[in-house]
């Protein structure tokens, strides 16, 4: 039971720093689009004049997303660190349980009692801290969906700007379009590794 | 676990091995407990499939407590893989182990052994009432490489120099030295690599005195045998695979 724990928190702790690599990775595609968007934006002149702003505050996003992403990266290696341990504290208290029977009768076989309680005490410490982690976590990728979806809004406000901008219209709308599909990917992201981590809660 | 004694004096040797539950396809080792009245030292602990029946064998001789030291001859994982479940079993221990291994050794686990780095020309580990030599046995066949030698028992633990591999519960020691030749043949022309740090080794086991030369797989060799063993090693063409 145990053992199967620590299997599905490796497998969630896993699949979390996956997701966040891959929000990391639209996060700066959405800061290219807004670099891109600039130029963009500079040659039309007055015609993009209401664009410029916004292609500011579409970056400001992106780096706000990659400085979250790398707070969470954070959390997310050391719960990584908190599961490997978990896993061999859960290892050895099995081993040591084994030890007891095969020393049935052994001279010095209370001599284990101390360290096989120990063990189990910091197993249950590191799974505290774990559980603890987990819902630290799980605020802060609420954090992650706030510039998200600010980049939805943004987006929208973004093609109502670009149909004013003459010939510049379908690269502006191009960029528009681009940030509302990276904004998405991210929250899809997001959600993946809230549901991940609720897998653990849940089995808890 | 089949425990026996092969030195009883002021302290003692006892070989640990034969363990009738080993998974079969886990090699056999042989491991070695050297035990004074208060510290006892383990060498060559074993794989983590060995940890809970060698723990338990172990516990008949000493409390956890006073298993004060662990030896690594090098860094295999037939050699050392339960590191970790000693780590969290042991309160007051220490790994000696070559240096050179360090980085790789932590990879199994060792938060609270302390880990005594072996230099590549040796050194001894004490045991208060007694002192054991760390021999250099370097690319035998790990590049960084070590064996006990016990001047007082006159024990040489050669690692996986003189190692036979063969059918499980064979006995203890050789019996048969000409017969024994076969089992041994091709473990060391395949795993030994250099002719030359064969010779180097040969060269200085020469001056030990050696009652009992005990390798981790197989069956040891005592008396003559032990100098027969050294006669067909140094003529035995090593590194085989290239
Ligand atoms: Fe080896
Ligand atoms: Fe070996």
């Amino acid at each position: 039971m145990q053992v199967n724990q620590t299997k599905s928190q490796f497998v969630a702790v896993a699949s979390i720093a996956a997701e966040l690599s891959a929000v990391m990775e639209v996060a700066k595609e959405i800061s290219l689009a807004a670099a891109n968007a600039k130029a963009i934006a500079f040659r039309a002149g007055e015609k993009a004049k209401g664009f410029q702003p916004i292609t500011d505050f579409i970056n400001e996003l992106a780096k706000d997303t990659i400085e979250l992403v790398n707070n969470i990266n954070e959390y997310a290696f050391h719960l990584y660190r908190l599961t490997v341990n978990e896993q061999r504290m859960t290892e050895a208290c099995r081993r040591f349980e084994k030890v007891g029977q095969l020393a049935v009768g052994a001279r010095y076989a209370d001599s284990l009692n101390a360290p096989l309680q120990q063990v189990r005490q910091r197993n249950q410490v590191c799974h505290r801290e774990f559980i603890i982690q987990v819902s630290e976590l799980l605020i802060k990728l609420a954090d992650v969906m706030h510039p998200a979806r600010a980049a939805r809004v943004i987006a929208a406000n973004s093609r109502i700007e670009a149909s004013q901008a003459g010939e510049y219209l379908q690269s502006l709308q191009a960029v528009a379009e681009s940030v509302d599909n990276a904004a998405q990917i991210i929250n899809d992201k997001v959600h993946k590794c809230r549901s991940a981590l609720t897998i653990i809660n849940v089995a808890e | 676990m089949r425990m026996t004694k092969i030195y009883e004096g002021a302290y003692q040797w006892i070989m640990l091995g034969r363990d009738e539950h080993k998974p079969e396809k886990i090699i056999d080792t042989n491991q070695y407990m050297v035990r004074t009245a208060n510290r006892c030292l383990l060498i060559d602990p074993g794989g983590i499939e060995l940890f809970a029946p060698m723990l338990a064998a172990v516990l008949h001789h000493a409390p956890v407590e006073e298993i004060t030291d662990l030896f690594a001859s090098h860094q295999d994982p037939d050699i050392i893989s339960s590191l970790g479940l000693w780590d969290q079993a042991l309160p007051n221990a220490k790994l000696h182990a070559s240096a050179l291994w360090e980085g790789f050794l932590r990879h199994f686990g060792c938060e609270t052994i302390e880990y005594v780095p072996i230099p590549d020309h040796g050194g001894v580990i004490n045991l208060g009432s007694t002192e054991l030599q760390i021999v250099p046995a370097h690319y035998l066949h790990a590049s960084a490489n070590f064996h006990i030698y016990d001047p007082h028992a006159k024990i040489l633990m050669s690692g996986d120099v003189g190692a036979a591999l063969e059918a499980p519960g064979m006995p203890v020691f050789v019996e048969n030295f000409d017969m024994h030749v076969e089992k041994m043949r091709y473990f060391h022309q395949r795993w030994m690599p250099s002719n030359q740090a064969k010779r180097a080794w040969i060269d200085r086991v020469r001056k030990l005195d050696i009652d009992i030369l005990a390798p981790q797989h197989g069956r040891m060799f005592k008396g003559d045998d032990v100098k027969r063993f050294l006669d067909w090693f140094e003529a035995l063409q090593v590194g085989i695979a290239v």
